[in-house]
């Protein structure tokens, strides 16, 4: 660690296993966030992708009156969800918002049950603050393996499907014309969302993971128009304000004489608000001259 | 399992007893209700046979801290003659549900009162204290007196041969303290810390990382490797952890524990039935701390 870093890191940061542990799985989940959040901003999803993750709340509160770890309840919600919210009409501008509410509601109602069931039918006391606001610090190492591969699915999904996905993400109508199978872009798509709202609800929580899949990625498309130069900014800035944010909690724990530290979700969700707000001051003319780009490209 | 279902009927027949008779002061048994089946035990005990006490935390799989209360509660509370309360924001339900159906005949025993603690009392679980139980009794025995004063004397035998009865807990106590004195122990949360205090042992878990485990806040980082530190360096001889509230962070901990050697016992929100009253979980809870520390036994079920 160079010296003059060590006033802003507390001693024992790099040596302490759950900041290790939150430092590898913040890192991997702020990537796969960042790639997917970039198509999400681009294809005006960011309703799906908030209620993704607020669905993802039945899953994970799901998983601890079963005993498993809410990683895979949150998959698991919100893969069914993505694939009824496919099923009722996603893939029509009309429909879409109708489809993404309606299965938000069904999906807070159940959530509603099964926190209930989590402090009266089990004894778990923390599920609530754990599911809605994340737990990154008291994530098992065993977890990682699994969070590894969900994020190298997301990413694949991406990846693979990355010319077709930008096209229709565009123009519908320009994609059906190159003979590209929309429906099924809009499906694998939904899959990688579906893993990466996933991912960040067990780092800072389902109610929050929006923010590290739509804000990174809003200020990435800020500052370019290219797509992939925008994933690979969205990725790091959600890297460093994860990092940060893990940086900040660690050190809080020194702020007062009697603290305990603040939450590490608050640290990376008010970084991520405030680069926004710096792109939005600093980028304000380029965007404007973008909308009317975009706008003489749409006419 | 077989001890959920058993916990129910018991409640069931209690419920089933109390419907039989009218809660009038004077003539019948006397309806009482206790926000923790400890404090309904004890009630039971002072009262014999002039009380029917419902418990109404009793569950011991389950988070009393986190209670959720039914209509049906709210209705045994109406009817009760005297209601028992832990206090210190424990059961603020009870509280809440007090002060929804007020009563002027109606007695209340607020535990936290009857000790004179502020509320801003850090550690709730006042019935680990060697000193709390007498004097509950006491207040039990003299309310009782009150709704029923023809048998007040019987109340009273009835208390003070409670509180003797208390004394082989007490002896095992000052035993250990004798014996073991200082001993380093680790905690998740502070249920057992006034009894493990009265013990003479030494915890050496944080107290604001107890609190985080018990208020279901995640701990920070620093208190969870200190916490894990205390298993891997040997620096404890026994880890007591809150047997009612398990998550994959107190398991974590009881595996590094175990992994360890290091012997492991839970301990009680509420009383665990049945097979138990007040006073024989109590010297249980101290015969597996001396079983762990002298033999390295644990004792994660009582």
């Amino acid at each position: 660690m160079p010296g003059f870093l060590s006033p802003l890191i507390e001693p024992g940061f790099f040596s302490n296993l759950p900041v290790q542990t939150a430092l590898v799985v913040g890192g991997v989940v702020a990537v796969v966030s960042g790639i997917v959040g970039t198509f999400t901003v681009m294809r005006g999803q960011s309703f799906a992708g908030h209620s993704l993750a607020d669905i993802g709340t039945a899953g994970g509160s799901a998983a601890f009156v079963l005993g498993i770890s809410p990683l895979f309840g949150f998959v698991a919600m919100n893969l069914m969800a993505a694939g009824v919210m496919e099923w009722i009409g996603i893939r029509r501008p009309r429909g879409r918002d109708l489809a993404t509410g309606i299965v938000l509601g069904a999906a807070l109602g159940l959530a509603a049950l099964f926190l209930y069931l989590d402090t009266t039918a089990s004894s778990t006391t923390g599920a609530t603050v754990n599911v809605l606001f994340g737990s990154i610090f008291t994530l098992p190492a065993s977890m990682v393996p699994f969070i590894a591969i969900f994020s190298v699915v997301a990413a694949g999904i991406v990846l693979v499907m990355y010319r077709p996905l930008i096209l229709t993400s565009v123009s519908a109508d320009l994609a059906i014309a190159q003979g590209i199978r929309v429906r099924l872009v809009g499906i694998g798509y939904l899959v990688a969302l579906a893993l990466a709202v996933s991912l960040s609800a067990v780092t800072i929580g389902a109610i929050l993971s929006t923010a590290l899949l739509i804000g990174p990625a809003a200020t990435a498309l800020r500052i370019t128009n290219r797509t992939g130069r925008a994933a690979v900014i969205a990725a790091g800035i959600g890297i460093i304000a994860t990092w940060l944010g893990v940086l900040l909690a660690y050190d809080s724990y020194y702020w007062f004489p009697n603290g305990g530290g603040w939450p590490v979700s608050f640290f990376v969700v008010t970084l991520i608000f405030l680069v926004y707000l710096l792109s939005q001051l600093r980028f304000r003319g380029h965007s404007a001259a973008r909308r009317r780009s975009t706008a003489a490209q749409a006419g | 399992m077989a001890r959920l279902v058993a916990a129910g009927l018991g409640l069931i027949a209690v419920v089933s007893a109390c419907g039989a008779t009218s809660g009038q002061p004077g003539t019948a048994t006397i309806a009482v209700v206790a926000a923790e089946n400890e404090y309904g035990n004890v009630a039971a005990q002072i009262g014999g046979k002039d009380v029917s006490v419902t418990s109404v935390e009793s569950n011991p799989n389950t988070d009393p801290h986190t209670y959720e209360v039914s209509p049906s509660i709210a209705q045994k509370v109406g009817a009760a003659l005297l209601v028992i309360q832990n206090g210190v924001g424990y059961d603020n339900y009870m509280t809440r549900i007090l002060s929804a159906s007020p009563s002027q005949s109606r007695k209340v025993i607020d535990v936290q009162h009857l000790l004179g603690l502020p509320d801003s009392t850090p550690n709730p679980h006042l019935w680990y204290d060697p000193t709390t139980m007498p004097k509950v009794a006491n207040a039990l025995a003299a309310d009782y007196a009150a709704l029923k004063p023809a048998d007040a004397s019987y109340f009273t035998a009835n208390a003070t041969r409670f509180i003797a009865s208390l004394n082989p807990w007490l002896q095992a106590l000052a035993s250990f303290r004798a014996r073991y004195f200082g001993t380093p122990v680790a905690t998740t949360e502070p249920v057992a810390d006034y009894m493990l205090q009265a013990a003479g042992a030494d915890n050496l878990t944080p107290f604001k990382f107890q609190a985080d485990i018990m208020n279901g806040v995640d701990p920070a980082p620093q208190d969870v490797s200190l916490e894990t530190g205390l298993f891997t360096q040997h620096k404890v001889k026994v880890l007591v952890y809150n047997q009612q509230v398990t998550d994959t962070l107190t398991q974590t901990f009881i595996s590094a524990a175990q992994s360890a050697k290091i012997p492991v016992i839970g301990v009680y929100e509420t009383m665990p039935t049945p097979g138990y009253n007040y006073q024989s979980w109590m010297l249980a809870e101290v015969t597996a701390l001396q079983q762990a520390v002298a033999d390295g036994i644990s004792t994660q079920h009582l």
